[in-house]
């Protein structure tokens, strides 16, 4: 299996690598290529052998300037990767950068890659933290949100990758949660989505067609089912 | 209107400050709740000290403050001091509180403020501190400071232009902020361990903030705790005012330097962050005007407070406790390192669960993957428990830095914990508990001890 991750040198937090290094214990051989922030991303590179995942996580706000300034000559070349299938996988406040806006109460207002068509509002002396309990098809996925943004969709059409059970959506209007477009996926649920939630681990690589174990599985698995059966738990509170 | 409500905010805080007194309950910040609950620009009214120096930063800043606030007293400077209060609006309230009479009348002539960094934009507008002391800044609670970068724009947004600040040169993090400010630097030259390249998970300073190329380092320490320079352009950290140099861990001796000035110093604690935490002090002490042989004598005086570190030998035993703030990585990593770099065999008893969130929803982990575990792998640690509401995450979190699991235990009741302890011949057991667990943490000392006392009489 071969892994790009994007940017980790500034897209790295909530131990969002966590998930690289658990998809390095759990599959056998894998290849993991870090890109910086300088380099193009090696996914579009005609020369590099494909990729069965291309990752990047949360990053600070001056880092999703810095990373959609870097991103910006390759749009239409990232749109053509999506179009063929590359599988891509964007968490947290990442996924911003693939709609049109950023709209800050101040006012300001910044344009993104523009690839989805939604739109993101953002509340820096917010925070915004819950637990979140959804569904990927039938496997149940349990996590975190802690963000100052929200997003909604402005093309209904839009698919996505979650389908929330307990916890905000895209925004906490909807059910919604993230995006679904071919192998592209993106969330906001953030933080060790892999290790906390080793069905959806299994998932995602079964659909990039690598069969592998979770590692440390048992124990991956007894506190899968517990966290699931705690966020089930109508007495547990989802919001800090 | 203003200065009524003002008066009657005041009057109503000093008769809490009575009643809490008579009722002997120890409301911390309750005399400033009520003050700003009725005046919510309290702040601006109430009369301070004529010098204000204001202690924030990410880590260390309690230490920092107490330990000032001590050498100071030392120089003969009694200061008005939020140490035994909190250090949000309504604790710097509470704190200016007791320093006027019922006519708003200031009894002090300087105060040392800690200062939440998260809480500035609520006290400087109208706090105006002289100095500002930023000890560091590093990812804390995901849940309220989000990222370094956050409440660093924070700060930014709210120090006043005329406030001088004392800024580590070693955190890159936090040395440039506020740029136009009036400012002195203090670090630590290069010491015995220092690396090249930093180890740790979070290194939240890797690439130039100009041209984006990996940064180099002279010496780093920890995270991004060192000398940095870019190798593309002319980056690099800030070069030392006040330089601490000769660092000797094991004879307990440093010297620091500024201008042509140098004197030698003893090291209150050998831990790193402590040694920064000195050599802030006799920076901030400096600029007050003292010089480097008289903050040495006062300093001989005075100790770090130990409240976060506590060892009770039981027979060839060692029972330690180390406080691991809840939900933060970055404290995490260096207690972890501290224990993997103590002599001996060791067993650890993990019990940093947040029982805060226990009640009212359930701690977010995100943490456990931003902190060092891989410390607590090898290094004599024999055992590990772990246990408390996320003993299964933390479980996971040990495999996942290549602990055995025949080495690690689980209960999920802290006070099960002792029971599990396999106690080696001449054993050095660790407690690592969290900021809102410390009287389960002393229940379990307590199991711990009576552990190795039932095991001795066998």
């Amino acid at each position: 299996m071969r892994v790009e991750v994007l940017f980790p040198e500034i897209a790295n937090l909530y131990g969002e690598l966590g998930n690289i290094r658990y998809l390095e214990k759990s599959v056998p051989d894998i290849c993991v290529k870090e890109t910086s922030v300088n380099e193009k991303p090696a996914f579009l590179d005609s020369d590099e052998e494909s990729f069965d995942l291309v990752y990047l996580g949360t990053m600070s706000e001056s880092s999703q300037l810095l990373v959609m300034e870097k991103l910006a000559p390759y749009r239409e070349e990232i749109i053509s990767s999506i179009e063929n299938g590359q599988r891509i996988l964007v968490t947290g406040n990442a996924l911003e950068i693939f709609g049109k806006s950023i709209s800050d109460d101040t006012g300001e207002k910044q344009q993104c890659l523009g690839i989805f068509d939604f739109h993101t509002e953002r509340k820096m002396m917010n925070r915004f933290n819950s637990l979140y309990l959804g569904k990927y098809g039938d496997i149940d996925v349990a996590g975190y949100k802690s963000q100052f943004t929200h997003s909604f969709y402005d093309d209904s059409s839009l698919k996505p990758l979650f389908m929330t059970e307990r916890g905000p959506g895209f925004n906490p209007e909807v059910k919604e949660e993230g995006i679904r477009y071919k192998n592209f996926m993106a969330t906001y649920v953030i933080g060790p989505l892999f290790i906390i939630n080793p069905p959806l681990m299994t998932a995602i690589l079964k659909e990039a067609g690598v069969e592998a174990e979770p590692a440390f599985k048992d124990s991956a698995m007894d506190a899968y089912r517990s966290r699931i059966a705690e966020y089930s738990n109508p007495k547990t509170g989802f919001y800090y | 209107m203003g200065k009524l409500r003002f008066a009657i905010a005041l009057a109503a805080a000093k008769l809490s400050v009575i009643a809490l007194k008579i009722t002997k309950r120890n409301g911390t910040n309750f005399p400033g709740v009520v003050a700003i609950r009725i005046c919510p620009d309290f702040l601006k009214y109430i009369n301070r000290p004529e010098k204000i120096i204001a202690v924030t930063g990410t880590n260390g800043k309690t230490t920092v403050s107490n330990l000032l606030r001590d050498v100071l007293a030392q120089a003969g400077k009694t200061v008005l001091n939020n140490g035994l209060g909190s250090n949000i609006a309504s604790g710097i309230a509470t704190c200016l509180i007791s320093g006027v009479n019922i006519f708003n009348v200031e009894k002090y002539k300087a105060a040392v403020l800690e200062v939440d960094e998260r809480s500035a934009l609520r006290i400087f507008p109208y706090v105006k501190p002289d100095w500002m002391i930023v000890t560091n800044l590093s990812r804390d609670s995901i849940m309220r400071n989000a990222h370094p970068e956050y409440i660093r724009k924070i700060l930014e947004d709210n120090i006043p232009p005329e406030t001088k600040l004392i800024l580590n040169a070693d955190d890159l993090l936090s040395a440039g902020i506020a740029p136009k400010n009036e400012r002195v630097y203090f670090g630590i030259e290069k010491m015995e361990g220092d690396a090249q390249e930093s180890v740790n998970l979070i290194n939240d300073m890797q690439i130039c903030p100009r041209c984006h190329t990996k940064l180099k380092y002279e010496y780093v320490r920890y995270s991004s705790i060192g000398k940095a320079y870019c190798p593309n352009c002319d980056f690099r950290s800030p070069e030392y005012d006040y330089a601490a140099y000769n660092v000797d861990v094991r004879s307990m001796y440093m010297d620091i330097r500024t201008g042509d000035e140098s004197e030698h110093f003893s090291l209150m604690n050998e831990g790193t962050f402590n040694i920064y935490n000195q050599v802030t002090v006799i920076t901030a002490m400096h600029e007050l005007g003292y010089s480097l042989s008289e903050i040495k004598g006062f300093m001989s005086k005075v100790d770090i407070v130990k409240t976060r570190y506590n060892v009770t030998e039981c027979g060839d035993k060692t029972v330690t406790m180390l406080l691991s703030k809840d939900k933060n990585a970055y404290a995490g990593s260096r207690v972890f390192e501290y224990i993997a770099s103590q002599p001996g065999d060791k067993e650890v008893i993990l019990m940093m669960n947040c029982l805060g969130d226990v009640k009212h929803w359930s701690e977010n982990t995100c943490w456990l993957y931003d902190c060092d575990f891989e410390f607590l792998n090898g290094h004599g640690i024999k055992h590990i428990i772990v246990t408390g509401p996320r003993e299964k995450d933390y479980k996971l979190r040990l495999l996942m830095a290549g602990v055995p699991e025949d080495i690690i235990s689980a209960c999920e009741t802290e006070t099960d914990a002792p029971g599990l302890l396999r106690l080696f011949e001449n054993d050095n057991i660790y407690i690592l508990y969290g900021t809102d667990s410390i009287a389960l943490a002393g229940k379990v000392k307590a199991g711990v001890i009576a552990a190795i006392g039932e095991e001795g009489t066998k």
